[in-house]
């Protein structure tokens, strides 16, 4: 599979349509890069490179500077959990080591079936909300231990049923 | 004019350009700012801080614009609450910046600690030590002690190959950004980036290979910590041991001025090595700026595998080792014995001092002929005429001004020239690309204009008929110079294009003034040198069509660079032959005599914009070698030709009496050096690098025959008939690749990992019509030659044209376009 299939092509077209130079569209391509292979990994550079006309150091370099693109593998559900002081006062640091403890994982690890991965990260701007996270970009917000099991208890069994 | 503006630093007044940088009109006050990011080749970023100083204005009176005074009479100035940085300041009427208060200081000194955080200080093992900006700047302005605790410091990779030729200290890397920069502003390439932030921030390369770039080493030299490193020098010795000897490139027409670093070495039986080259400041020339091949491509000069290390004579089938003297004697009798018809050949890295010796031997034995090698490029008597105007400077070139570049790959023959034109470009010039297939070019221009192969010669006609518009914007141009090679052409071709490229400038008046003219990419380094001394490719043509009985072949790679050599060499009776390397000997040769190398003699090349250079004594001999005009002289001396000379310089007043276009040229005057802007290679090395200020002179630059009012008058075009490819045939384009199995190039191991292998460059139509894939192994046979070469199948080739570099295998490839035929292998 790759970003060049027919799947992209037509937001591919209008992600370029938007900007007067193909450079400009590197980060939304970058971004349906990361949607198509879970993570920016070097094909997914070099083909945003292509698709863009840049040196792929170049695109590399964009990757590696924001946050929101991962240049290691992810699981299927990627969990940024907010840990900043807004955050922390209402309990995100607890609701974080819990959350690893259930998944098994260390700080940035994925859980043994593959399907999360789990990171702190800097305000996302929902201070208010706190615990919250964003899985896969989504948040989710006003969080606890018990609503997070049932949602990975439900991501799992749908895993399964799909691998039947 | 108002073209000087006013400035106070310390309380002193100086005009400067307005206009100009702050950390340059400093300088050329003869005060350093010290700086880490700041480079004068290179868009200030503001990155490091380091150049902060006390900055205000002068106050005038809003109305009248009298200067408002104080109570004491002084002017009124004021000042910024805050230190600003110089680097990113261009001066004003009336800026006041003071550099020495304590505040001043104090900065200078709080940038250096901050710097100083995490990096190793692990001077006494880096190559930079010695002549490091970061260690230099330290002891001037940073703290006497660390307030760090060692320990806390990022522990990082030592040792990351950015590619075969740059090596990566993660750990002493500041961050400046200059690496990337020059990358991106100077070279084109835009192969290094940041990668990550704040304390993880790193430089990367992602290309493949690594740090694809001719000009990476120059990273290096401007790098202001030991953080970029070549593969060379590495480790190779500390800056203070090297004794510095000006010299010339002897790759390519640009005659980039460098600096041999030498020092004694004991891996060489305790002679003094090149054991780097370094770029030599020449703002008209390289600027400080040296490509890959011209740093790295110096091993030749002391490899004692490849080189002749004493005279070779044929006795009977037996080819022997001997003596100078028995040699020559030998050499000398067999030339008596052949009588009057000679000829001889000399390669383009022969200096003006060796073709002229070779000139007045050949002449003095009765012959005439004196053939260029190799016979690729015609036209540079048209050079004399319209070529680039003295004093033309193609780092001036910019809006409103225009280049054509026509029948070359510019990059792969030429890289300084590509890389001065890619900055004309971004300065606004036109530029105008015209071959038969993409090049590199094509990324710095404005225009591209693709012809057929087949009409090569004419491309000026096409110019005019079918891309009026752009015929009209060069010719409109305020100044206009074409650089033309020979790719797709034969001589006869090549002349015509020649031909029509000058008619061209002169029609449009674009000749006898600066950054106006002429210039053709020559191969090796004294193309013109050649033309000055009577050596043309014509004569050369002759020389095969109607071999003599005697032959001096003198630093020409005959059997590699030509098919059908083998085949007319065999007529001729007596070959002496002057080589650097123990190749295998031409067929017939009498007498193989070993020459020196640029690097263990003096000597001048003439680059392709006509300007003469000299190179120094830099290293010891390699065996028995002596410089080619010291053999030829004796060779005369020998035969009762004249008498025996004792100096290159000698030779040089001879060549100034007898050849007009060196007239008034002396080594003195070759030596002569003018300050230049920006100034380089001080003990200021964190302003402009670790390029060397020019000791060894700028050179003279030949007037053009257009110069100095001189009239010059349109030539008949002789467009040879076109070149065709029938039934089946494509037409074979031999191509130049940079890197290459030249014998010059091949003791440089370090740089084998970019040679290509031998491949042709097919079109995926072409290569579907013939059955042949991407990879496979495919035969060529073209001009008497059939070379097995890998296809490669992608869009670098038109449509009925291969392309085939040539020296990448043992086999050569044909030495000009010509039809031939290509199959699966
Ligand atoms: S490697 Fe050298 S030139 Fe490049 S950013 Fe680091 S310190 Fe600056
Ligand atoms: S601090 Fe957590 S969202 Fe703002
Ligand atoms: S900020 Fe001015 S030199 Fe770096």
């Amino acid at each position: 599979m790759s970003i060049h299939d027919k799947k992209y092509a037509e937001r591919i077209a209008a992600q370029f349509a938007k900007y007067p130079t193909k450079r400009s569209a590197v980060m939304p391509l970058l971004y349906i890069a990361q949607e198509e292979y879970g993570w920016i990994s070097p094909e997914a550079i070099q083909e945003v490179a292509e698709l863009c006309n840049m040196d792929s150091t170049q695109v590399k370099s964009i990757a590696g500077f924001y946050t929101m693109y991962s240049e290691k593998p992810k699981g299927k559900y990627w969990l940024q959990v907010c840990t900043d002081l807004p955050c922390a006062l209402r309990g995100a640091d607890e609701f974080y080591e819990e959350l690893k403890a259930y998944l098994e994982v260390e700080d940035g690890g994925t859980s043994r079936d593959g399907l999360f991965t789990v990171e702190h990260v800097m305000c996302l701007a929902a201070c208010d909300k706190a615990p919250m996270l964003q899985c896969n970009f989504h948040f989710m917000e006003n969080l606890d231990m018990d609503k997070m099991k049932a949602f990975i208890e439900e991501k799992r069994a749908e895993a399964k049923k799909h691998e039947e | 004019m108002s073209d000087t503006v006013k400035i106070y630093i310390d309380d002193k007044a100086y005009d400067v350009p307005a206009g100009m940088n702050l950390v340059d009109a400093a300088k050329m006050a003869g005060n350093d700012i010290p700086v880490f990011c700041y480079h004068p080749k290179m868009e200030p970023v503001g990155m490091c801080r380091m150049c902060l100083v006390e900055m205000g204005s002068i106050q005038k009176d809003r109305a009248s614009g009298e200067v408002l005074l104080d109570d004491k009479g002084n002017p009124q100035i004021r000042w910024f609450p805050k230190l600003q940085t110089a680097c990113t300041t261009n001066v004003s009427d009336g800026l006041v910046i003071r550099t020495n208060t304590p505040q001043v200081d104090q900065a200078r000194e709080n940038v250096v600690e901050f710097l100083l955080t995490s990096h190793p200080l692990d001077c006494p093992i880096c190559d930079k030590g010695g002549e490091c900006p970061l260690q230099n700047l330290t002891m001037e302005h940073g703290p006497g002690s660390s307030r760090m605790v060692y320990s806390d410091k990022l522990k990082l990779d030592k040792h990351v190959p950015l590619g075969d030729l740059i090596f990566l200290d993660e750990e002493r890397c500041i961050q400046c950004a200059r690496c990337i920069r020059f990358q991106d502003e100077i070279a084109g390439d835009d192969v290094l980036a940041f990668h990550e932030r704040g304390r993880s921030l790193q430089i990367i390369t992602n290309s493949d290979p690594g740090f694809d770039s001719y000009f990476s080493g120059n990273t290096a030299d401007i790098c202001p910590v030991g953080a970029l490193t070549t593969a060379d020098f590495r480790f190779g010795a500390r800056p203070w041991e090297l004794t510095e000897v000006p010299s010339i490139c002897p790759h390519d027409a640009a005659g980039s001025n460098i600096s041999l670093s030498m020092r004694l070495d004991r891996d060489h039986g305790g002679r003094a090595i090149i054991k780097r080259v370094m770029p030599r400041q020449n703002e008209n020339v390289n600027e400080i700026w040296i490509s890959d091949k011209t740093r790295f491509g110096h091993h030749f000069t002391r490899d004692e595998h490849s080189r002749l290390l004493c005279p070779l004579v044929r006795r009977g089938g037996n080819f022997n080792e001997t003596e100078w003297k028995t040699a020559l004697e030998y050499a000398a009798n067999e030339l008596q014995l052949a009588g009057g018809s000679v000829a001889a050949i000399a390669g383009s890295g022969m200096s003006n001092e060796d073709l002229w010796e070779l000139r007045q031997l050949v002449t003095g034995l009765g012959g005439e002929r004196l053939g260029a090698w190799p016979p690729t490029h015609a036209g540079a008597d048209l050079v004399a005429q319209v070529g680039v105007g003295q004093g033309t400077n193609l780092g001036d070139l910019g809006k409103g001004d225009a280049v054509l570049i026509v029948a070359s790959d510019l990059e792969e023959e030429v890289p300084i020239w590509r890389l001065r034109i890619k900055q004309a470009h971004d300065r606004g010039a036109l530029v105008v690309v015209m071959n038969g297939r993409p090049t590199r070019m094509d990324d710095f221009a404005s225009t591209v204009i693709h012809y057929d192969y087949s009409k090569a010669a004419g491309a000026f006609d096409l110019l005019q008929k079918e891309h009026g518009d752009t015929a009209r914007q060069l010719t409109g141009a305020k100044n206009l110079v074409v650089i033309a090679g020979a790719e797709g052409v034969d001589l006869a071709g090549s002349r015509a294009l020649m031909q029509a490229a000058a008619n061209f400038l002169i029609e449009s008046g674009h000749v006898g003034k600066p950054n106006n003219g002429l210039m053709a990419t020559f191969p090796g380094a004294n193309g013109m040198g050649q033309y000055y001394l009577g050596f043309t490719p014509e004569a050369t043509q002759d020389i095969i069509a109607n071999p003599p009985k005697v032959l001096f072949i003198a630093q020409a790679d005959l059997l590699f660079d030509d098919p059908a050599a083998v085949s007319w060499l065999k007529q001729v009776e007596t070959i002496i032959q002057l080589t650097l390397f123990a190749e295998e000997p031409v067929p017939g040769v009498t007498a193989a005599l070993p020459i020196q190398s640029f690097a263990e003699r003096d000597g001048s090349f003439v680059n392709g914009e006509r300007r003469v250079q000299r190179f120094y004594t830099a290293q010891g001999p390699i065996g028995q070698a002596l410089p080619a005009w010291q053999v030829l002289n004796r060779l005369g001396v020998q035969l009762g030709l004249g008498r025996s000379k004792l100096s290159a310089s000698i030779l040089m007043n001879e060549i100034a009496q007898s050849i007009p276009a060196f007239a008034g040229i002396t080594y003195k005057a070759l030596a002569h050096v003018e300050p230049q802007f920006p100034l380089v290679g001080g003990d200021d090395v964190y302003y402009g690098g670790t390029a060397y200020r020019n000791k060894g002179g700028l050179g003279v630059q030949i007037p053009a025959a257009a110069d100095n009012g001189g009239a010059v008058t349109k030539g008949k075009v002789e467009k040879p008939a076109a070149i065709k490819a029938s039934g089946g045939q494509l037409l074979v384009v031999p191509a130049t690749r940079l890197y290459n199995r030249e014998r010059v190039f091949r003791s440089s191991e370090l740089v084998h990992p970019r040679v290509p292998d031998a491949y042709v460059a097919m079109n995926a139509a072409d290569a579907r019509k013939l059955g042949i894939e991407n990879g496979d192994m495919v035969s060529i046979s073209a001009g008497g030659s059939t070379l097995k070469v890998r296809a490669h199948v992608n869009g670098a080739a038109p449509q009925g044209a291969v392309i085939l570099p040539r020296h990448l295998s043992d086999t050569p490839a044909p030495l000009a376009i010509t039809a031939g035929e290509v199959s699966k292998a």
